[in-house]
């Protein structure tokens, strides 16, 4: 359904060129939940701001449904890191966001944003100002604002990074029944290791330097997973160390 | 359910800390030294000449008596309307072109010296110009107020537009925002804060060009007033304007601070926030 074919980012900083991502090829099959994992700066956000259209490639293409991708797409919906819920405006307003750039008209809009705020449980608090929720609160509003526009692929982008560990766990289990409820693609950006692991069908690990795809892993694991505990799991504990080895983590711990 | 109870989350308490300290413990301290200050005028009365600095006592007398023989009231009407509409054309002007200068880099880039070499330069020199273009009229105490408000106007709706957080920005172009509403949704209201800014040191100038406008291009009004009574001796009545001309600048930037809870209670809300 979707198809990475030969992408590579070029940043042009003051006094050199950086290679931010080299070559990179991928086939994601509609109603996978796939991961992107990697130290930072390994082009992981990078490619999935460039699947959006929020970035261009500098070479290489993205084909959506037999499409080549330009410009922002009108298809998926974006989970950003730091969520910028736009303050002047109320929590339902934030979410009703993308359906007003479609031309959605007023009332119509407002019932969609409430049905995609009752998805993530928040329908209480539609008319209260962003800004008086918790963090956990308003990145589910973020996703919320994603999902209004009934995406066909939501691109989260290390949208749990700035929480703490009770709202992170939380919110996996929050992500992971929307996305067997809803049977959306999720593209889905982390460090975490044990985050990808509980919610992918598979995991694509990216080395640094320059960015790169090096491998995509299945992970074998029954759904739904907040059913047993993943992380102790053995195929899960082998899978984790198996990852952190081959993105080189334990190799770079001086002793 | 009410939204405090949500997850425990706090909402902005704006009175808390009025209602922990109380007015007297916060303002006490301000009252008694202001009533100290009063006093010590009042007493040098008795020592001084009043030509020099006048008493409270008189100064109050006088502003009755100016007050109610109309005298005050109807310069004061005058120049408000006059100061109104310099304002008027000063914040449209500077807030429409400050957005142009502030989201187009190429405009930026043109205007930018002109208006900082306006800026820079105190604008009560231009006086003898104005009356040379428009003449010893109202018109030309109209277009001082507005030379004077335009440039912190313009400037700061520049800044702001600058300022506009960039992941603003993104989030309206992720989810589709086309330029013009991007302009419109979200780098406008974003600026808003800085607009503000710009109205209340323009608020305040604008009293300034009214003020100087009346003494230097033609007599009206509390100018006039201050002349007058300067040039004659009359420092109670002097002092009587000079508080008026305070009690307006006051309720100027009262009205503005009313305007910004009313519409844009987000500014406070979001105050030091890392949003």
């Amino acid at each position: 359904m979707l198809s990475i074919r030969h992408v590579s980012k070029v940043f042009d900083t003051k006094d050199r060129e950086v290679l931010a991502l080299h070559d990179v090829n991928l086939d994601i099959e509609e109603g996978e939940f796939i991961s992107f994992v990697g130290p930072s700066g390994c082009g992981k956000t990078t490619l999935l701001r460039i699947i959006d259209g929020l970035t261009e490639p500098s070479e290489g293409e993205v084909i959506f449904n037999g499409q080549v991708l330009s410009g922002v797409s009108r298809e998926m919906g974006f989970v950003f890191q730091d969520i910028n819920l736009l303050p002047w405006r109320s929590v339902v307003e934030n979410v009703e966001i993308g359906l007003e750039a479609r031309g959605v008209e007023k009332s119509e809009r407002r019932r969609q944003a409430l049905e995609a705020l009752r998805m993530v449980g928040l329908e209480q608090v539609a008319d209260v100002p962003p800004y008086t929720l918790s963090g956990g609160m308003q990145q589910r509003v973020g996703v919320a604002r994603a999902l209004a526009i009934r995406p066909k692929v939501l691109l989260m982008d290390e949208p749990f990074g700035h929480l703490d560990n009770f709202t992170r766990e939380t919110l996996q289990i929050e992500v992971a029944k929307l996305w067997q409820q809803l049977k959306t693609t999720i593209i889905f950006v982390t460090h975490d290791v044990d985050e990808a692991i509980f919610l992918s069908t598979r995991i694509a690990l990216f080395h640094s330097n320059p960015g790169r795809l090096a491998k995509v892993l299945e992970v074998d694991l029954p759904h739904p997973r907040w059913e047993f505990n993943v992380r102790a799991d053995e195929r899960a504990i082998a899978m984790r160390e198996y990852i952190l080895d081959y993105l080189g983590v334990r190799k770079d711990v001086m002793v | 359910m009410s939204q405090a109870e949500l997850e425990g989350q706090t909402l902005p308490r704006p009175r808390r800390r009025k209602d922990q300290e109380g007015w007297w413990q916060k303002h006490g301290i301000s009252l008694v030294a202001v009533l100290v200050f009063l006093g010590l005028w009042q007493l040098s009365g008795l020592f001084l000449n009043p030509i020099l600095l006048s008493t409270p006592v008189a100064v109050i007398r006088d502003w009755f008596q100016i007050a109610l023989n109309g005298y005050l009231f109807i310069g004061l009407l005058e120049g408000f309307r006059e100061m109104l509409i310099g304002l008027f054309f000063g914040v449209v002007v500077g807030i429409t072109v400050g957005i142009l200068m502030g989201r187009y880099q190429a405009l930026d880039r043109i205007l930018s010296p002109y208006v900082n070499f306006f800026n820079a330069t105190p604008l009560i020199v231009i006086i003898p110009l104005v009356i040379i273009w428009i003449g010893i009229t109202v018109n030309a105490r109209i277009f001082l107020v507005f030379m004077i408000t335009l440039w912190p106007m313009l400037l700061n709706t520049v800044s702001g537009i600058k300022n506009v957080p960039k992941g603003y920005m993104e989030v309206g172009q992720a989810f589709g925002f086309s330029e013009r509403e991007l302009i419109r949704k979200v780098a406008i209201p974003a600026a808003v804060p800085y607009i503000l800014a710009g109205a209340r040191v323009a608020a305040g100038l604008s009293i300034i060009g009214m003020i100087v406008g009346e003494m230097e291009i033609s007599f009206f009004g509390l100018g006039m007033m201050l002349s007058t009574y300067g040039a004659s001796f009359q420092t109670g009545h002097f002092f009587a304007v000079v508080l008026t001309s305070s009690i307006f600048g006051i309720v100027n930037v009262s009205i503005l601070k009313w305007i910004q809870r009313r519409w844009f209670p987000w500014i406070a809300g979001t105050a030091g926030q890392n949003t």
